[in-house]
């Protein structure tokens, strides 16, 4: 979709304004629905702004629904990235759960669980965190691991690259 | 009086498909059946567990939780056409999906796009309703099978709202013909946390546009209702379900447990407590 609206609202402040959908060059054919469409969105963007991007609570809603609602979706993200990444729980122990929602408090999901768990594991990194030495070489390794331009499951060549890495860091530690 | 809603298939008591339980569900009797969601599943890598269920003739409904049909812009053309794929698939009679969003953000709003990663609720608007019914007859066209929609259940009350949920959801149905499906434990949790009565959506929804009601446990906390899907299945859900079997014969109802999966035996007590339901409503409509 191209189309460029205006004017535009702060995300988080906006409720039921009466702003008017200019589109210039629509992708898609004009229906009746535009003008409700562009007020739906700005009331959407505005609740789920406060839910997951730590944004004021937008005009008429209940504050401690708000952070109830707040703290269930975090449970729930924070269960998922424990699914698709279960080796973060397992380094960070009791502090994961603690430390998920720390990082999550105003940063909204941007491209999928995966994705969710690696900026997760560099927000603790960047940090300096975990605190426990061991537990942050894990860390830096898994995200290492991940991180990189080609995905870890890429072919044969990256499991043998990973193989290669994996025993000279055993060799590494043996000798230390 | 209580009616039959007309050309809906029947499907009799069924479970939440979940791979945790598959061992489980594949003993468990009496379970005509069941309903998978269609994110977690692979068109070409169907689970075995689920390949056999398909063989001994149990139906397999797919139900999706990230169209996000009540948000502000149209559904997307490459989910819908996954979710079309997994419902031929499996054969399945129909799809299912919710009546809420899950984005929000991007191009309207020129802000970045934000995933709710769960189900949150539509304003009870007309503004709301005029863009679902469009964003529903848009996914219609895109589906080969029936489309059903889940009443979710919210923690949180938008302001201002002009219509209540019977009503909300009435109009939906008359605007597109979509089914609904109806899941008592969330009308539930809207009477312990926005304080609606079941038993007056029930009087306002149009009962035979019913494909199949859900019930699942949860737990209240502090006041509020929280439709975890971790607990047992309480009787103030199990009384909702008895009042809209009171109305109608539901074409199917199916028990959703999705964590702290219990041992088979306490699943099939609890079908075996959703069947004494609709017995005994059988029974208060032959008297």
């Amino acid at each position: 979709m191209s189309r460029r609206l205006e004017p535009v609202r702060e995300p988080g402040t906006g409720s039921r304004s009466a702003v008017a959908p200019t589109a210039s060059a629509p992708a898609i054919p004009a229906t009746g629905t535009d003008a409700a469409r562009q007020r739906l969105a700005l009331a959407q963007t505005a609740l789920l702004s406060a839910l997951v991007a730590g944004t004021p609570a937008p005009e008429g809603f209940d504050r401690t629904r708000l952070g109830v609602q707040s703290r269930a979706l975090t449970a729930k993200r924070s269960a998922v990235v424990a699914k698709v990444a279960p080796e973060l729980p397992e380094i960070l122990g009791d502090d994961y759960r603690p430390a998920f929602a720390g990082y999550a408090r105003n940063r909204p999901m941007r491209g999928g669980y995966r994705q969710d768990a690696l900026d997760f594991a560099a927000h603790l990194l960047a940090q300096g965190r975990p605190a426990d030495p061991a537990a942050r070489q894990r860390l830096t390794r898994w995200w290492r691991d991940r991180a990189g331009p080609t995905p870890p499951s890429a072919g044969p060549a990256a499991r043998l690259a990973r193989a290669v890495h994996a025993v000279r860091q055993a060799l590494k530690g043996r000798w230390r | 009086m209580v009616r039959q809603g007309t050309d809906i298939e029947r499907l009799g008591t069924g479970i939440g498909w979940r791979p945790e339980i598959a061992a489980e569900i594949a003993g468990l009797p009496g379970v005509d059946w069941v309903e998978v969601v269609a994110e977690n599943i692979c068109p070409g890598h169907l689970p075995v567990a689920l390949r056999e269920l398909r063989e001994r003739g149990t139906t397999v409904v797919p139900h999706g939780v990230s169209l996000g049909l009540g948000g502000a812009d149209r559904p997307d053309a490459g989910r819908l056409a996954a979710l079309a794929e997994r419902a031929e698939v499996l054969g399945a009679p129909l799809v299912t999906e919710h009546i809420a969003f899950v984005r929000a953000g991007g191009p309207l709003t020129a802000s970045p796009l934000m995933e709710a990663g769960h189900l949150l609720p539509v304003p009870r608007t007309r503004d709301a309703l005029d863009v679902l019914c469009e964003n529903v007859r848009i996914a219609q066209d895109a589906l080969p099978v029936p489309l059903a929609l889940e009443n979710i259940a919210a923690l949180v009350n938008w302001p201002d709202e002009e219509l209540t949920e019977g009503q909300f959801l009435a109009e939906l149905v008359e605007r597109t013909g979509v089914r609904l499906l109806i899941d008592v434990a969330n009308l539930h949790t809207n009477h312990v946390n926005r304080g609606e009565d079941p038993a007056v959506a029930l009087d306002e929804l149009p009962v035979e546009a019913i494909a199949y009601v859900h019930v699942a446990g949860g737990v209240e906390r502090d006041g509020v209702w929280h439709d975890s899907h971790a607990h047992p299945v309480t009787r103030p859900v199990l009384d909702v379900l008895a009042e809209l079997c009171a109305r109608i014969t539901p074409p199917g109802v199916l028990l959703e447990r999705d964590d702290d999966f219990p041992e088979a035996g306490e699943l099939a007590g609890e079908l075996d407590a959703i069947r004494t339901v609709l017995k005994e409503a059988r029974h208060v409509q032959a008297a």
